[in-house]
């Protein structure tokens, strides 16, 4: 997947004249996606502890970064990022996959029934169960989310390479990045098309959640899917050239 | 027993709730929440119920006037309206909860209407009234009603006395001198005459409370529904007025103040009511000009939103519930920051604990 966001273009023109990024522009290629920031614009510190520090406490490399950050111009921050305690960027890019339409209000409130909904079931697991057990039961819904989703992660995924005519699916390794999208993606995907039709999302998606969290559920099992039709084509590992 | 900023282990009477008592949570005991309120309670109040296992109120300055007030009722005076106005969220509903656990504790008939605005709404079937033909009866909701009343005051219904002979139809009557208990039972099983039954019920409670058997408490929530527009239609589609319901012109005649021995706590709630604005909170805006002049004169009773006292005894009971699990959230931080996006209102504060 080289420079994923640069088209071939034959015969570029002069547009890119107010409009550059910090990619690395081969001749013939045009931009596609791009921002519409100049490359001096500097990414935004919405962390409240940075600021806060007080003057005398900073070394040379971050008072030098200060003084320098006075003189660059910072691209505005996103109107979701907040410097609130409360922020997870997680728990952010999941919303924004849910998000339909640009409806983030509906998407955000969707996120927090399911959190609230996987809480109240703990707790009611919790009430129920002895006092040995109460101390195994998880009731922090953020760490169920996270130790969840960590759970659907492949560690292998599948690409299909062309050779001689036929696409072959070549097991590949995978970026972090790619790795929490996969599994971000099959999580709702599976709670919108193979749930009944009048079942809630949040419903649905805490019951996923609480599954993936024990290792078991349809999310998992399609990971472990994965990795078996990975295994199951290792004689084509080497028609990967990268 | 008493949970708050101060951790009071003793269980302390509720009848001895004084301003030193302000900002503590205390605990109500679940069977008694569930004959005294088999309706009426705020839902999320419910689902908090059910997490927890166990029902936890905040004595808040309101109530405690309220319940000043109550304590030193002149009986023979007539009965006094007071009314709970406040914003969205600020606790009118629970406050008169806590009012009515008080009542029932002191052995008075509690007679509670958990959400006029139901009536005014959403009604399948409505009949027209065999009583008074332009009248219309909702059995449904009548009955429903019924049911819960006999739930709360089960011991009240075999010892009062109806004094009036009321006929149902050609082969059913209820004589005079039997007990107010089969007039409910009549109104069960029979659905068609719920609402007549609901009439009754109101009419005999009225009469008698002024002889000094037993106290009455009229508990009314989203009182400004009496005096609003319906969204009910007749079968030629033309709008039913509030007046022309029953249960409502009957609920009108309890909340007028020519009766003794006995209370009247109202509140007022733009929640759940029809083509009233949204930011609308004042009794004159909610109850219009006609509602107010009905219930004029009241004792208005502002419920606003928590005071620094009151929001650190809320986060300090959710803390020892474990209900707030985010690491955040224990520090200080995070205890300005919840302060900040709820503005001390407690209905927005629970939102928000909800999912953190």
């Amino acid at each position: 997947m080289a420079a994923p966001l640069v088209k071939a273009v034959l015969g570029s023109s002069d547009l890119t004249l107010s409009v550059r990024s910090a990619v690395l522009r081969f001749p013939g290629f045009t931009q596609v996606r791009w921002s519409r920031y100049s490359p001096e614009f500097r990414d935004p510190q919405i962390d409240k502890d940075y600021h806060r520090k007080p003057w005398a406490e900073l070394t040379e490399e971050e008072k030098f970064e200060r003084e320098l950050r006075k003189t660059q111009p910072i691209k505005a921050a996103r109107s979701a990022n907040t410097s609130s305690v409360f922020e997870d960027p997680v728990i952010s890019k999941f919303t924004n996959m849910m998000m339909k339409g640009g409806n983030k209000v509906l998407a955000r409130s969707l996120m927090t029934q399911t959190l609230e909904a996987v809480k109240r079931k703990q707790f009611k697991k919790f009430h129920a169960a002895s006092s040995e057990e109460q101390a195994t039961i998880e009731r922090n819904p953020y760490t169920i989310f996270h130790q969840a989703l960590k759970n659907c992660e492949p560690v292998i995924g599948l690409a299909p390479i062309l050779k001689g005519g036929r696409f072959y699916q070549v097991p590949v390794p995978l970026s972090d990045r790619r790795r929490r999208f996969l599994a971000m993606k099959w999580m709702i995907t599976e709670c919108r098309e193979k749930k009944h039709r009048r079942t809630l999302m949040p419903e649905k998606l805490s019951q996923e959640l609480l599954q993936a969290f024990h290792n078991q559920g349809p999310v998992v099992k399609r990971k472990h899917d994965m990795h078996k039709m990975a295994e199951a084509n290792r004689a084509l590992a080497h028609y990967r050239w990268w | 027993m008493l949970k708050g900023v101060t951790r009071l282990v003793s269980r302390v009477h509720k009848a001895k709730h004084e301003e030193k008592h302000e900002g503590q949570h205390y605990n109500l005991p679940l069977q008694d929440m569930k004959t005294i309120f088999p309706h009426g309670l705020p839902p999320r109040y419910a689902m908090q119920m059910k997490t927890f296992n166990e029902a936890c109120l905040m004595v808040r300055k309101p109530a405690l006037e309220l319940l000043h007030y109550l304590k030193n009722t002149n009986f023979a005076h007539p009965a006094v309206r007071y009314v709970l106005y406040g914003e969205k969220g600020t606790g009118k509903t629970l406050s008169l909860c806590h009012i009515i656990h008080f009542c029932a504790k002191q052995d008075w008939l509690i007679l509670h209407i958990p959400d006029a605005h139901l009536w005014v709404k959403d009604c399948r079937d409505l009949l027209q009234s065999s009583y008074n033909k332009q009248r219309f009866d909702q059995p449904l909701e009548a009955s429903v009603w019924l049911k819960n009343f006999k739930t709360t005051n089960e011991r009240f219904l075999n010892q009062i006395k109806i004094q009036e002979k009321y006929v149902w139809n050609k082969r059913e009557s209820i004589e005079k001198g039997s007990s107010l208990g089969e007039v409910v039972e009549q109104g069960i099983t029979r659905v068609r005459n719920a609402t007549d039954a609901v009439g009754i019920v109101l009419k005999e409670l009225k009469r008698q409370s002024s002889l000094g058997i037993f106290h009455l408490l009229v508990a009314v929530d989203g009182v400004n529904a009496l005096w609003g527009r319906t969204t009910l239609k007749r079968e030629d589609k033309s709008p039913i007025a509030a007046e022309e319901l029953a249960l409502i012109h009957n609920l009108r005649k309890m909340v007028k103040n020519d009766w003794n021995g006995g209370a009247i706590v109202m509140t007022l709630s733009q929640t759940g009511s029809l083509f009233k604005p949204r930011k609308a909170y004042l009794p004159q805006e909610l109850l219009g000009k006609e509602g107010f002049d009905a219930l004029d004169p009241f004792i208005p009773i502002l419920v606003g939103n928590y005071n620094p006292k009151e929001f650190e005894s809320c986060i300090q009971y959710y803390l020892e519930n474990s209900w707030l699990q985010h690491e955040k959230a224990h520090t200080e931080e995070g205890k300005k920051e919840l302060l900040f996006l709820s503005n001390g209102n407690p209905g927005q504060l629970e939102r928000l604990c909800a999912y953190l």
